[in-house]
């Protein structure tokens, strides 16, 4: 077993060095072609990364009706406390209101002159538990406290949620799509490049055939060739994509780094990079194996 | 064989209800004009091509078993040398014979002493490191038999390979054949040469038209004798 391994490595190594040139350009089509697939990757799983974040985050105000007697808003905020999905409930009152504004206006708070707090309607701040942070379940929720009836209107940025949710559906769907095209693509260059490599070496091939090499010692090698490229074409992408991120950061202008340091923009994680080589590696073999069906046919 | 008939798509018909048995250790020599069939018939011996009709049993094999897939292993019991010698052109000596170990699963170790001691037989230990261009044709074909018989195989299945060799080549390359069968191997030797034929007194298989026109055993003799005799 070790000598058919270390003869596999050998001649695997010795055909990718007697052919550089088209495995170097087969290689760096693996790589500009993962590279994207990465790159699509990359964005989903932020976007996706940004949406949990965000769904975290996410509450609901119900404002109360106008002229709801503060003798109502206890018992109403029992009833809220036991509605199925939410977590905790805050009462703001029209000068928390007020003075929550004040807050966010900051220097500018000047602008509030004039405005009375009784002005500002009540409202009740809702968390959700966890499972309730997404746009299914807050519409569940939502449901109902509208069936309390004593809500005036009540907000949870439903648009925002489902716009983004939309946003990422799309480009899920579109990393997958363009990543079929790609492995298309990668199947059909390994092979083509591979079929190049086995017609050099036709002779060589012929003669294993005559002496009765067993079937894996011809066509295992190419195997390995395409399983290198696959696998080398991949991690390069892997590197480009790295080095892309990282040089994203170090161009970045201040003011967006700011922002950027509450929603992380983070690199694909191990698992998903050690997935991504194992495609590249799956493809390549895939592309030796059906350029192998066609020339290395025992006869 | 038995009853074998090989006809291509084309029509064309190579072999015609060939029947015959060729034992284990003889020498038999299958001549015939050019297209007669020699070559075929040769290229069903070693699975090359598969008849269109008849039975075929190489070995104790039956290959033309629909079930049969393990060529290779029928192949590394067979030596092959062809017209055209098929050497890898970019190696040298030593390598053309040590690449049949090689991928056949030999041990390196193994593999070496072996091709010292077959590139001593056919004479050319002193060129082991020669690039295969730089050797005469003779010494090419001396090189393919010696990757042929490596491997000590029990059949040898020669086409013609003495077909681009000069008179005193082909004497000595014919003497490492009948050496070889000397030792117990089994040889099918197709040529167009009736000359050669004349000159060793082996079975001889005249095929014409892909039919077997004689089948004549010959009292095997040694080719030296009919050399000392010349």
């Amino acid at each position: 077993m070790t000598f058919f391994l270390r003869y596999v490595m050998r001649r695997a190594f010795q055909n990718m060095m007697g052919n550089l040139f088209p495995n170097l350009i087969t290689i760096g089509i693996i790589a500009v072609s993962m590279l994207i697939f990465s790159t699509f990757t990359l964005f989903a799983f932020n976007l996706t990364n940004f949406l949990k974040i965000w769904e975290d985050k996410i509450e609901v105000i119900a404002y109360l009706k106008r002229g709801t007697p503060s003798s109502e808003v206890e018992p109403l905020l029992d009833r809220t406390r036991l509605l199925e999905g939410v977590e905790i409930v805050r009462y703001v009152s029209p000068y928390d209101a007020m003075t929550f504004m004040e807050t966010k206006l900051g220097g500018q708070k000047n602008l509030l002159q004039g405005i009375q707090p009784a002005l500002l309607p009540p409202s009740f701040e809702i968390q959700l538990k966890k499972d309730y942070r997404n746009p299914a379940k807050i519409d569940e929720v939502v449901g109902h406290l509208r069936e309390i009836g004593q809500f005036e209107e009540i907000q949870y940025g439903q648009e925002w949620v489902d716009t983004f949710s939309a946003l990422v559906h799309i480009l899920r769907l579109t990393q997958w799509i363009l990543g079929g095209l790609l492995l298309i693509a990668i199947v059909f260059i390994t092979s083509n490049t591979l079929q190049l490599a086995i017609s050099s070496r036709r002779e060589e091939i012929e003669v294993m055939h005559w002496v009765g090499a067993g079937p894996g010692f011809i066509r295992v090698p190419f195997y390995v060739e395409g399983l290198i490229q696959g696998l080398l074409g991949g991690g390069l992408a892997i590197l480009f994509l790295f080095l892309l991120h990282r040089g994203l950061f170090l161009h970045i202008p201040p003011s967006m780094q700011a922002w950027l340091a509450r929603v992380p923009v983070l690199f694909l994680p191990p698992e998903t990079i050690a997935w991504i080589l194992l495609g590249g590696t799956v493809l390549g073999f895939f592309g030796s194996f059906v350029a192998s069906i066609r020339v290395l046919r025992y006869k | 064989m038995v009853h074998v008939f090989k006809t291509y798509p084309s029509q064309m018909s190579a072999l015609s209800d060939i029947t015959l048995e060729i034992s284990s250790g003889e020498f038999t020599f299958v001549s015939g004009p050019s297209g007669s069939g020699k070559s075929t018939l040769l290229r069903i011996l070693c699975c090359a091509e598969k008849p269109t009709g008849g039975e075929v049993v190489v070995d104790g094999v039956q290959i033309t078993h629909p079930g049969f897939k393990k060529i290779h292993q029928l192949r590394r019991r067979m030596g092959i040398v062809s017209q055209d010698f098929k050497l890898l052109r970019d190696r040298t000596v030593k390598e053309n014979v040590a690449f049949v170990l090689e991928v056949t699963g030999h041990a390196r170790g193994e593999a070496k002493s072996k091709v010292s001691d077959m590139l001593r037989q056919i004479g050319l230990e002193e060129r082991e490191e020669a690039p295969i261009l730089a050797l005469s044709a003779g010494e090419q074909q001396r090189v393919a038999i010696a990757r042929a018989v490596v491997n000590s195989p029990s059949l040898i299945l020669a086409d013609e390979p003495t077909g681009n060799l000069d008179a005193k080549t082909t004497l000595d390359v014919m003497g490492i054949f009948s050496d070889l069968n000397h030792q117990g191997t089994t040889i099918v030797f197709a040529t167009q040469f009736t000359g050669l034929i004349k000159r060793f007194p082996y079975r001889v298989i005249h095929i014409l038209n892909g039919q077997v026109s004689n089948g004549k055993k010959v009292a095997s003799n040694d080719v030296r004798e009919v050399k000392a005799g010349e």
